[in-house]
């Protein structure tokens, strides 16, 4: 259908077979023994040398996940995974823990360069040092110019496979008070946050998957953002699979302190392997009186070939905990990358005014099966959320959104507005909607509303009838469908996104 | 995970054990053919598996019918009434003209129905006589087999006493009316099914009602199976105003051929649990459904609407509009689930369910479901709830209308978008107008 030509042809760009980032790199890497049981949980813990009470919990949450069943309630189907046959724990060589950049493998540089984020450039670029100076990391900033200076720049955590090897602007942010870190290294330097927040959003043995990453977990990032402070720069982790067989299992925890701002970023990508890689995260945002986050992601891990061979298990657990009144959680997510995504970022708005948002673009093609939503939890007086989610499919893939909005009987004015489309390209593919809605409140105001179209003949008619030609008509059309979402992701991640789903936006970004 | 969770149930709780005795104890006297008699264990077998749905089955999250049946109650005894009797339960929708079928407690009352004034091309025979004729019961053993999943048709399946057995051809002005009337005085089960096939280029208007006569609570079952041949044009409507102790269980399993209409109503402001389910097929090109419900509950009634819309060829249209009034801590769910197979390109599927609730303490759980396979289709649906709108009242009040007034007018207006859909049978629209107007002045 010539409608959606435009459409098909970028979808097609970023076809399975034309996975860019599915490239490896030879790092040296230590890894854990094969397979997992209560020495692999304390090897970990070990090599991380962590606290007393954090090896007691993975050891409790690994306990608990051996009496756990597998969830099969979502519409993703997949040969059972065999969790013994995996390696928990592969960290290259040499980096034991995050450094200055100087000091990283010139191998892991490049294949951060190859993937677009030149790490050490980006520090060059930026100013923070000249090339025969030492690393910003050992640097004080020199001024408050340079304080001013760092508006716009990314702050990066970058993982490879199990552990973080570097933070950049780490010195930087501290001026700031902000502490963005490893949380190995959080876990080192300030245990008492770690501990007073860890698992207070997603519980230890939430799901079959969040418990095993309560368990395992290797590395993710930390940051805290204290009372008052809006966080000068863009903050960004970037996870990146590299050893075969091994699963990835980070875990974020982010810290808005009363009336803090931070906007964060995140972005996947994995070599093309011919097994599956799995991939188990868990996000807990906490969001205190008058705070705001914002999580963008932008997933890419290989979503395997086009006869649906390899490709990365992602079954992950985000949350955010709306805590204090006033608290805003905004989650943007643009899925267009693995062969199973199982993935809910969830908000419970708990503080009254709450505010809690959804965006999500997710695109699936060749054997590609999506199943992701959002939760939306009312508890507090006065909350509000917002969800727009746009599903895309083609080829032989599966496209289901899956939601939650409901309010607790003193939930009272609880206000929400969910728009979920979906777009199907081909007969080979399925769009689905699986929306729970419970209102529990007479003063709730609950709207909701999903459709499932190509593009429409008057629509097409409309726009022509005004003297634009068809392809003009079409980009203008699609443009509209996802716009809602591009518009919330902050500007570097938007053209990451333009190229990744390569529907034209002329005119609208901006 | 429904079936994961079903297995798990290994302990069968009074009521299921109940259900299980009634069969054996009563199976050699149920009417039917070894057809039929084998469809019957057969569904019972299923019941035995699956057992009364609770809230880890999927398709009964909202409504935990393992919950709410604590005990089977006995089967209804074969009772008689008089006519008027039936005439003041039925209100006004006595005074629609039209071909009555009683069931009393289960069981066709000749000396309540007119099936005698049946025109040409209108055959209506009891069930559980058409349960005895060979080649009705071949056939209707392999309906009963249709929904074999869903364990409150299998529990009918295995239990229907008897039900109304009705043939259309040509066009009829009118309507068949199947009265479900209990009169039980203490707690019993009833239990009936009903099959109406309407030839190619027919046009008729069926109405089923559901009425209490007593004030015991009563289980009742129904299920109705609907055969559309092409180009026919079918009216189906069901009102059910049972006691507040009743516990109501219907089924629909409607199947539509090419070109076809079927337009259809459900009102409901009884039984302290409703589950109503409706199965609906397009199995040819070009046919329409237009599906709407108006439900009022109050107290602690409980209104479940299921819906499975199954598109499976190209070009028909289906759309549902459900509107429901909540008050006091009444629970209204719906679930809506809209199909569309990968050959059925040119579907046109909209869902809208809404809810009104009028107290704090209500409750509105909403599930409406896409499942997509073809690209060139239009689909969509929407949930709306919340309370009555303010500005409306206001602009209503500031004309002088006292608040009271002005909120049964607003609930009316409510409703009354669903109930229009039969606007044209002026009697019968008024009659159901009638019945959200009686529940509006029960109001305290």
């Amino acid at each position: 259908m010539a409608a959606v030509q435009e459409t098909i042809d970028h979808v097609k760009t970023i076809d399975v077979d034309q996975y860019k980032y599915g490239f490896t790199t030879d790092l040296e890497s230590v890894k854990a023994p094969r397979g997992l049981n209560e020495d692999i949980v304390r090897f970990i813990s070990d090599k991380k040398n962590e606290p007393e009470w954090m090896l007691e919990w993975r050891l409790d949450a690994f306990e608990r996940w051996q009496t756990m069943d597998e969830p099969d309630w979502a519409r993703v189907s997949y040969p059972k995974i065999d969790f013994q046959s995996l390696y928990y724990y592969a960290a290259p060589k040499n980096s034991e823990g995050p450094k200055s950049l100087d000091e990283v493998d010139p191998e892991i540089l490049r294949m951060y360069e190859k993937l677009g984020i030149p790490l050490k450039e980006q520090e060059l670029l930026a100013g923070v040092r000249k090339h025969d100076e030492p690393s910003q990391l050992d640097a004080e900033p020199s001024d408050e110019d340079g304080y001013a200076q760092m508006a716009g720049k990314v702050a990066i955590d970058a993982v490879v496979d199990s552990v973080s090897v570097v933070t950049t602007f780490k010195k930087e942010l501290a001026k700031a008070g902000v502490i963005f870190c490893s949380i190995s290294e959080a876990l080192q330097e300030h245990p008492e946050l770690v501990k007073k927040y860890l698992g207070t959003v997603v519980p230890k043995s939430d799901n079959y998957y969040a418990t095993l990453n309560s368990a395992v977990f290797s590395d993710g990032s930390f940051v805290y953002i204290p009372p008052g402070v809006r966080c000068p720069m863009e903050l960004s982790t970037y996870f990146r699979i590299n050893e075969t067989e091994t699963g990835q299992f980070e875990r974020t925890l982010i810290i808005a302190d009363k009336g803090s701002y931070v906007s964060y970023l995140e972005g996947c990508t994995a070599p093309m392997r011919d097994e599956n890689q799995l991939h188990a995260a868990v996000v807990e945002l906490v969001c205190l009186d008058d705070a705001e986050i914002k999580y963008s992601t932008v997933q890419n891990w290989y979503p395997g070939d086009s006869e649906g061979k390899g490709g990365v298990y992602n079954f992950v657990t985000k949350r955010a905990d709306c805590r204090g009144k006033n608290s805003k959680v905004s989650w943007t997510q643009v899925e267009t990358g693995s062969a199973i995504t199982w993935k809910y970022p969830s908000c419970i708005l708990r503080g009254d005014n709450s505010v809690g948002e959804f965006y999500s673009i997710a695109i699936s093609n060749g054997h590609q099966q999506v199943d992701s939503g959002t939760k939306m939890i009312h508890l507090g007086k006065n909350t509000s959320s917002k969800i727009i989610s746009k599903g895309i499919a083609a080829g032989k893939s599966d496209n289901t959104y899956r939601g939650l909005v409901s309010t607790h009987r003193k939930a009272t004015n609880a206000r929400n507005f969910t728009q979920c489309d979906s777009l199907l390209i081909g007969n080979k593919c399925g769009a689905h909607t699986v929306p729970y809605i419970e209102a529990k409140n007479s003063s709730a105001h609950f709207e909701h509303e999903a459709t499932t179209s190509k593009i429409s003949d008057d629509q097409m008619f409309y726009c022509q009838q005004r003297g634009l030609n068809e392809e003009e008509a079409i980009a203008l059309i699609v443009n509209g469908f996802v716009r809602e979402v591009m518009q919330q992701l902050p500007m570097e991640f938007m053209a990451e996104t333009q190229k990744l789903i390569g529907i034209s936006l002329e005119g609208s970004v901006g | 995970m429904g079936e994961a969770a079903t297995k798990l149930t290994v302990v069968r709780n009074p009521a299921e054990e109940g259900f299980l005795k009634t069969y054996a104890d009563i199976a050699g006297t149920l009417p039917g053919t070894e057809k039929i008699v084998k469809a019957r264990r057969d569904a019972m077998a299923v019941f035995e598996e699956l057992g009364l749905p609770h809230r880890r089955v999927e398709e009964w999250k909202y409504t935990d019918l393992r919950a709410a049946i604590k005990e089977a109650n006995p089967v209804a005894k074969p009772a008689s009434v008089d006519a008027g009797a039936l005439k003041s339960a039925l209100g006004a929708l006595a005074d629609v003209d039209a071909i009555r079928v009683v069931l009393l407690d289960g069981h066709f009352a000749a000396d309540l129905s007119n099936v005698d004034d049946a025109g040409k091309g209108m055959r209506i025979m009891p069930l559980a006589e058409a349960l005895g004729d060979k080649e009705f019961a071949a056939a209707h053993a392999e309906i009963a087999n249709v929904l074999e999943h869903d364990t409150s048709v299998a529990l009918n399946t295995g239990l229907m006493t008897d039900g109304a057995a009705i043939r259309i051809s040509g066009p009829h002005e009118t309507p068949i009316h199947i009265v479900h009337a209990t009169t039980a005085q203490s707690a019993s089960l009833v239990t009936t099914r009903n099959t109406v096939s309407v030839g190619a280029g027919a046009n008729v208007t069926l109405i089923e009602s559901f009425v209490s006569l007593g004030d015991a609570g009563v289980q009742v079952n129904t299920v109705t199976h609907v055969g559309i041949g092409d180009d026919a044009h079918v009216v189906h409507v069901k009102v059910q105003k049972e006691n507040a102790e009743s516990l109501h269980l219907a089924t629909w399993a409607v199947e539509l051929s090419a070109r076809c209409h079927y337009d259809t109503l459900q009102v409901t402001t009884g039984a302290a649990l409703t589950r109503n389910q409706i199965y609906l097929t397009f199995n040819g090109e070009d046919a329409k459904a237009h599906m709407n419900a108006a439900y009022l509950q109050r107290g602690k009634q409980h209104c479940d609407s299921t819906l499975v819309i199954d598109h499976i060829v190209p070009g028909c249209e289906s759309r549902e509009l459900y509107k429901g009034v909540l008050d006091d801590q009444a629970r209204g769910v719906f679930q809506g689930k809209i199909m569309v197979k990968p050959e059925a390109q040119k579907t046109d599927g909209k869902q809208m369910a809404q809810a009104l609730l009028l107290s704090d303490e209500a409750e509105f759980d909403s599930k409406p479901e896409l499942e997509i396979f073809a690209d060139d289709v239009v689909c969509g649906h929407g949930s709306t709830s919340g309370a009555i709108d303010d500005e409306l009242l206001f602009y209503l009040r500031a004309r002088g209308i006292p608040e009271k007034k002005a909120r049964a007018l607003l609930v009316q207006a409510f409703v009354g978008e669903a109930i229009a859909i039969i606007e044209e049978h002026e009697k019968l629209y008024e009659a159901l107008m009638g019945i959200a107007e009686d529940w509006l002045s029960e109001a305290v």
